[in-house]
């Protein structure tokens, strides 16, 4: 069995990227506040005491912070360009956060100060990206260790007992574990939203496209585009008219029926060099044939009236679909997988025909796997061809449909 | 365990009940780990024998407690009892020893506390271990501040400790702001989606009439492959399948008599209603999630265009380039939606047009924001009048 599950419709990855880049932003925002804060409150330490040489403590250190600022505004300056910056930005800023706190702790060689690389494992936590995770443990562990073995009297451990030392180190151990542990889960969890939101996307993108066909298959036509483009030109002309400008549109229509008809974005390039990717782009985009985007628009919106959603709504799971709902008994989570198999066997007039191996895969190997009880799925893992052949005795080969 | 660890992996595929179960489960693990070392670590505490097998016995019955509120599915309580625990453990061990790793505790508990994510946990339980902290930090100086220590040395620790909490906590606020939007969104595309399937379960199911088909629920030979099926999982997982059988049975009347007509039959037992009630999500004779994830299962085997950026851009002011085409978009969108079939009769068919009553109403709509600017339904008022004369079909332009 494939131990990495795929997702249903593949443009899940692509979108749940773009979600994170939403967000990553503000994330790295907020990062930003937390660093000028740190820096802001020991800075104001160092000085209040007078403890602290000015050339090779104080100096150092506000240059140390200075350039990680900087590197975060230039990085956030860039992102908007290229969110590849945000990215980059996340694990520079870690590194940083990391180096300045270890080097505050050389600085104030007190086991008080130790605890700021907790601070930083807080602060770099906001990115709840894995490979930050593991590098936040990385410097911790790293730094953890440094001070025990090279420098413990940084920790008030020289001349202790047993009891403090094997105590600091399996403590310290226990929490930087449960810390990474909360990390992974807290950046998962994050991902089921980013996924399912994608995943309805998609399944919104799809079903529009679907609804279109089958209104095609039972009307038995579709629309009529050259009656839209007479209509939409005796519009625009009128359009024109009432504001007493010239009729601007007309090329545009022009370009937008031969689209409708077939015509190949070469052909169109040829024929209109003076327009941009850009301006083909979005005429494109307003054609009304099959599958174009400004019909999944009108699909939508004709269909959005009345929508409204209550608060308790936003909590419930209810409208999570799956079939292993905790709240059903074992009896209910098994019928309701049989039933969805069988339905899936004998097949829908107006849906595509699935096949035995295609089924198998996309019920084993996709975010199905998790909508089906555990117990069911392992016993259909082992005995898909008995599924399939007991199906195929009533339905033959092909479904009945 | 070797499931657990799956599921672990692929936590971003479960729901939040799912998540939290796993949260508890790994929770008690690291519990279960550190109250197994206070056993060992006792010796050096400073309590008498009696309070230490006191606290160790508690502590073995407050386990014990919350592995029977996790069999027992009550989550939310074996959460807070984990918290309650940990923050025990903490007063066992900060009290017990002056050793400086039981000023770690403060910040195992408060990890424990955000792994929840749970604000108003995190306010109660979060709030009452930094002040503990705080108490401690205060009241044990000597084990925590050395004799060459930086001036002030005491303060650093109060003031990080704060800091730890203060930062998780706006981290907490900000994800739950995160998580309510993004639970919006979802919620509300799957409403949508929800609306499509309803005209496409109607579309399929007169498709299915066309060709003299029976309904899904109705084919004996579906009914057959589905016992027999159920018969053979029935037997590897109980020892008959006879009770699921009898759940086929009620399923199937369902179809056939109604919910409601179960609900209000007296002679129905309470049990068997509240079977059935959990069976209406399931049912095939309306746009059900059974209907649902069977519709969406066929969509993975549709073919679709490439992915782009704009794949999922349904607003017309970010869809067209310019002033142009922000006046074609609209002008098209009107087409469509005064001519074609979109909305239902009153047989709950979709053969209906939209009226302009109905689409004026629509672009006036609070809905109308995500797909229209305020300067297209600016454009589309003030220019209603051409919009229904050379756009609205035939039989409503006012010619």
């Amino acid at each position: 069995m494939a131990r990495h599950k795929f997702h249903m419709f593949p443009e899940v990855d692509n979108y749940r990227e773009t979600l994170e880049i939403k967000r990553l932003r503000v994330k790295n925002i907020l990062v930003l506040i937390f660093i000028i804060i740190m820096m802001a409150t020991t800075v104001s330490y160092m000085l209040i005491t007078g403890q602290f040489n000015m050339k090779t403590e104080v100096i150092p250190f506000i240059v140390g912070y200075f350039i990680v600022i900087v590197l975060n505004f230039t990085c956030l300056a860039y992102g908007g360009d290229n969110y590849r910056f945000y990215l980059f930005n996340k694990y520079l800023t870690t590194i940083g956060i990391f180096i300045m706190s270890i080097a505050l702790v050389f600085i104030f060689q007190s086991p008080s100060a130790i605890t700021a690389l907790f601070i930083a494992y807080a602060i770099t936590a906001f990115y709840q990206d894995i490979k930050g995770i593991l590098l936040s443990d990385a410097f911790l562990l790293f730094s953890i260790v440094m001070f025990m073995i090279k420098y413990p009297e940084f920790m008030n451990m020289t001349n202790t007992n047993l009891e403090n030392i094997f105590g600091t180190v399996i403590f310290f151990v226990a929490f930087v574990l449960i810390l990474t542990v909360s990390s992974y889960i807290i950046f998962k969890q994050k991902q089921f939203f980013y996924n399912q939101i994608a995943l309805s996307k998609e399944a919104e993108y799809r079903n529009i496209d679907l609804l279109t066909d089958l209104q095609k298959t039972i009307e038995g036509k579709d629309v009529d585009i050259d009656d839209y483009y007479v209509g939409l030109n005796k519009f625009l002309e009128a359009f024109s008219q009432k504001l007493g400008i010239e009729n601007a549109f007309k090329d545009k229509t022009a370009i937008m029926l031969e689209m409708e008809k077939g015509a190949n974005r070469i052909q169109i390039r040829e024929k209109h060099p003076e327009l941009s990717d850009n301006e083909l782009d979005s005429l494109e985009s307003l054609l009304i044939g099959p599958g174009r985007q400004l019909r999944k628009v009108a699909v939508k919106m004709s269909r959005s009236m009345g929508l409204h959603i209550k608060k308790r709504e936003i909590f419930s799971e209810t409208h999570f679909k799956s079939f292993n709902h905790q709240s059903d008994d074992e009896e209910i989570r098994i019928m309701a997988f049989v039933v969805f198999y069988v339905a899936l066997k004998r097949g829908f007039i107006g849906l595509p025909k699935v096949g035995d191996k295609e089924i198998y895969n996309a019920v084993v190997n996709t975010d199905y796997f998790y909508f089906i009880d555990p117990r069911v799925m392992s016993i259909y893992q082992k005995n898909s061809e008995i599924f399939a052949t007991i199906s195929d005795d009533h339905f033959g080969k092909k479904g009945s449909r | 365990m070797k499931q657990f660890f799956r599921r672990l992996m692929d936590t971003e595929f479960l729901p939040m009940s799912e998540v939290r179960k796993i949260k508890v489960i790994l929770v008690m693990a690291f519990l279960l780990l550190i109250a197994v070392l206070s056993v060992p670590f006792s010796i050096f505490f400073t309590y008498s024998l009696a309070v230490k097998i006191i606290v160790i016995a508690a502590l073995v019955i407050g386990y014990a407690l919350m592995i029977g509120l996790l069999q027992l599915g009550k989550i939310l309580p074996a959460i807070h009892l984990s918290i309650i625990y940990s923050i025990s453990l903490t007063l066992f061990y900060t009290q017990g020893t002056s050793g400086i790793y039981a000023y770690l505790f403060f910040y195992i508990s408060l990890t424990i506390i955000i792994f929840y994510q749970e604000l108003y946990s995190y306010l109660l339980y979060g709030t009452l271990v930094t002040g503990i902290g705080v108490w401690y930090i205060i009241t044990h100086q000597a084990a925590l501040v050395m004799a060459t220590d930086v001036p002030g040395a005491i303060y650093i620790y109060v003031i990080i400790l704060v800091l730890f909490y203060l930062i998780f906590l706006i981290q907490i606020l900000y994800n739950e702001k995160m998580y309510t939007d993004m639970n919006y969104d979802w919620v509300k595309i799957n409403k949508m989606v929800d609306k499509y399937q309803e005209d496409t379960y109607i579309y399929l199911d007169e498709l299915r009439k066309q060709a003299k088909k029976p309904a899904l629920h109705e084919d004996t030979d579906f009914q057959k492959a589905v016992d027999e099926l159920i018969v053979f999982i029935g037997e590897q997982v109980k020892e008959s399948g006879k009770d699921i059988v009898n759940v086929f049975d009620l399923y199937l009347y369902i179809h056939e008599r109604g919910l409601e007509k179960i609900l209000e039959n007296e002679e129905i037992s309470v049990a068997m209603k509240k079977t059935a009630n959990k069976l209406d999500k399931y049912l095939l004779n309306r746009r059900t999630d059974m209907i649902s994830m069977i519709l969406n299962f066929f969509l993975q085997f549709k073919k679709t265009p490439e992915y782009d950026p704009e794949r999922y851009q349904y607003n017309l002011g970010k869809l067209a380039y310019d002033n142009d085409g922000q006046i074609i978009a609209v002008a098209m969108l009107f087409q469509y939606l005064a001519r074609e079939v979109t909305g239902k009769d009153e047989w709950d068919q979709v053969r209906k047009v939209l009226s302009l009553e109905e689409i004026d109403s629509l672009f006036s709509s609070l809905e109308a924001e995500e797909f229209l600017t305020s300067a297209q339904v600016a454009l589309f008022k003030d220019n209603y009048d051409l919009f229904v004369k050379y756009l609205a079909k035939n039989s409503e332009r006012k010619e």
